[in-house]
């Protein structure tokens, strides 16, 4: 069994180290911007400096986590759809202008996908098993997945987490890259996940790369964990256009904003809605993309 | 509920060869694939480069068309190590790949003509994310259960073998393909160009003289499946997956700590996984970039690991130059074909050993019997993964 611990986000809203986002969550509008945290309360300035907006936020994210456990982290598992976009891009321009061959290497080194687990890790001092999945629109649930096995392997305090961050240059992709219904932008959810108990369980993550039949994969899924998806009592979409409006749905990207791991957010909500309510189960479905569906069960232990 | 990872299928493309074969070959002969680049970004360097453009991969191996080169030497490796298997749906079968840049080799080209000023094709975009590459492989394959991209820089492969046999161990799949592929890019030489950790010369891991790597690109793959896949698929194992780890070494973002601390975690628990002691080891297929950093923290750490009894060891980047993502696939391969043939598969370029730990790789192709392989491969951000490979 595994059980939600703690989990903070950092996105458009003010839900970075907050008892329940719920108190301060709405529907954005086309101005707003990222909430960022004091980043000086979890990252030293020196390395503060060098560092691009998706490792702050995946750093200062797995920080607060860190502070909410009494031991280190056993495993540490992330997942990013595109990586870091803004040190690719600054290595990428450096190398078509700079003439001669002296190039500073810095964003070299910070634009692999795996810098944001290894930041942490580097950061928290942490030896553990640091894994990185990037796998589009499916990262954060197949992080979560092996987070998973590792709880059920026997670690404690396991970290889980997805990141991603938004350049301009993504906007010029819409309709090639990805069919973005809003712009894209940044965010960043971590959570530890642990055999100890704690008021929400993680039932169950699922993963289907060629989902033909939503509905019937969803009443698979339910089915193996022994309820009915007349027993949901939120869901949490991507994309409304799948369910009927009778089916207390709830479309995370409308308070996340669009980027790939935004499915990490409506978890975020999903957890944090089953705190506040007199509620049982929450269900998280990302159906972002296409016949790609991802699929997380959460259940309220008191209930 | 515990089951033997069996390997019942391998494939590899590198500059040592276009297959298992050929590679093998090339080894027995200590003919190294290095050779002088022939890209206007690599012309400058050794490089360990597949003299086939993108277009004459995709005409020679009858591949799909709009693809980077790291989704097509995927596919080209992916394919052979599956070829004489079939999907079967009681056989829930995954692919996990380990790529860094993914598709990277064909959009920086169009996100130079947009830095010019010129028209870009948006459309050849959409082969960048890593992810977008294993999908086109496991596409090619027909696969659709399961699919997953690691990125765990050098630690790439490595570390999707390890995630394909603990999904088998925990019977989330029943036989998984599993492996990585990385395609040169003018990116990737860039940058470890910026690093300053080329040599100009052959690359010489763990001799004291050595200056830098080579780089080089590829991919391997092999095929896992468990007792209940193996029992349907009636293959004949080529070996067996026992060990697995990894750790962090948490020192710095690309240098390894002087001690190998984070090496000697993942080598000590791949052993413990595996259940064996280090006496038990026959054959290190080491990290071995060649770079001064890399080889010293790795020879200390084989010294606080195996103590005095250091076993045969070599790194056959010497041959294949480094691979990156690609790497932990291939010299997976290279210790499955140790084992097969009871050979120890030399160090290219070694004369003298570093002063500081003395310690002398495989200098011939040597005969010997070998049950055990230990193969290291270390990352950036500190990502270090051992493997065990084992005798049936």
């Amino acid at each position: 069994m595994a059980f939600i611990h703690s989990i903070t986000s950092i996105a458009h809203q003010d839900t970075f180290a907050k008892k329940n986002i719920w108190d301060t969550i709405s529907i954005l509008d086309e101005t707003s911007s990222l909430v960022h945290p004091d980043y000086k309360e979890y990252i030293a300035p020196a390395a503060l400096r060098r560092l691009s907006p998706i490792l702050r936020m995946a750093i200062a994210a797995s920080n607060y986590c860190q502070t909410t456990c009494d031991s280190p982290f056993e495993a540490i598992s992330v997942g990013t759809a595109l990586g870091c976009l803004t040190d690719t891009e600054k290595f990428l321009k450096t190398i078509h202008t700079t003439s001669g061959s002296i190039l500073s290497p810095t964003a070299f080194i910070q634009s692999t996908h795996n810098t944001i687990a290894g930041q942490i890790s580097l950061e928290l001092k942490n030896h553990a098993y640091n894994m990185t999945h990037t796998q589009n629109s499916l990262s954060f649930e197949l992080a979560l997945h092996d987070a998973l096995l590792c709880v059920n392997a026997g670690k404690s305090n396991v970290l889980a987490g997805a990141a991603d961050e938004a350049i301009d240059f993504l906007n010029r992709l819409n309709d090639s890259l990805i069919h973005a219904p809003v712009a894209f932008t940044s965010g960043a959810t971590f959570l530890v996940v642990d055999q100890k108990t704690s008021p929400i369980e993680l039932l169950a993550v699922d993963l289907h790369f060629s989902a033909t039949n939503y509905k019937d994969s969803i009443s698979k899924f339910l089915k193996q964990n022994g309820v009915l998806f007349t027993e949901m009592d939120a869901v949490f979409v991507a994309n409304n256009a799948d369910f009927s409006p009778q089916e207390n749905v709830v479309n995370y990207i409308n308070y996340s904003g669009f980027y790939h791991t935004a499915s990490a957010f409506g978890m975020h909500m999903a957890h944090d809605w089953l705190l506040k309510e007199d509620k049982k189960y929450a269900l998280i479905v990302n159906n972002l993309v296409a016949d790609k569906l991802g699929l997380i069960l959460l259940k309220k232990t008191n209930k | 509920m515990s089951t033997k990872i069996y390997i019942t299928g391998y494939g590899a493309i590198a500059a040592l060869g276009n297959n298992v074969a050929e590679i093998k070959a090339s080894l027995f002969a200590q003919k190294t694939g290095i050779r002088q680049g022939e890209k206007p970004y690599s012309e400058k360097y050794k490089v360990g480069e597949i003299r086939f453009s993108n277009a004459e991969l995709i005409e020679h191996f009858d591949l799909k068309n709009d693809a980077s080169r790291t989704a097509l030497l995927g596919m080209v490796a992916a394919k052979e190590a599956f070829k004489n298997h079939v999907l079967h749906p009681d056989i829930r079968t995954g692919l996990i790949s380990g790529t860094s840049v993914g598709g990277m080799d064909v959009s920086e080209k169009e996100y130079l003509k947009f830095l010019n000023g010129e028209v870009d094709n948006k459309e050849v975009y959409r082969n960048h994310p890593s992810g977008t590459t294993t999908q086109q492989i496991a596409a090619s394959l027909g696969i659709d259960a399961y699919f997953n991209t690691i990125s765990t820089a050098c630690s790439s492969a490595t570390n999707a073998i390890m995630m394909g046999a603990r999904l088998i161990q925990s019977g989330q799949l029943d036989r998984v393909i599993v492996g990585g592929t990385d395609g040169l890019s003018q990116f990737t030489i860039a940058g470890f160009n910026s690093l300053m950790i080329f040599d100009e010369e052959w690359c010489r891991p763990f001799d004291e003289t050595r200056k830098g790597l080579n780089l080089g690109e590829g991919a391997g793959f092999i095929v896992l499946e468990g007792e209940n896949s193996l029992s349907k698929t009636a293959k004949t194992p080529l070996a067996l997956v026992t060990g697995w780890s990894n750790a962090c070494d948490a020192y710095h973002q690309t240098a390894s700590s002087p001690d190998g601390s984070g090496a000697v975690l993942s080598m000590t628990e791949a052993l413990s996984v595996a259940g064996l002691q280090a006496s038990h080891i026959d054959y290190v297929n080491a990290h071995g970039t060649a770079t001064p950093n890399n080889d010293l923290s790795e020879s200390h750490a084989l010294i606080r690991v195996f103590g005095e009894q250091v076993p045969p060891f070599s790194s056959t980047k010497s041959y294949t130059g480094h691979t990156l993502a690609a790497s932990g696939g291939i010299e997976a391969i290279i210790s499955i074909l140790s084992i097969q043939e009871g050979i120890l598969f030399p160090n290219l370029n070694f004369s003298t050993s570093i002063a500081e730990t003395n310690l002398t790789p495989i200098l011939t192709v040597t005969k010997a019997p070998v049950t055990h392989v230990l193969s290291n491969a270390f990352g950036f951000g500190g990502n270090n993964s051992t493997l065990i490979f084992s005798k049936i």
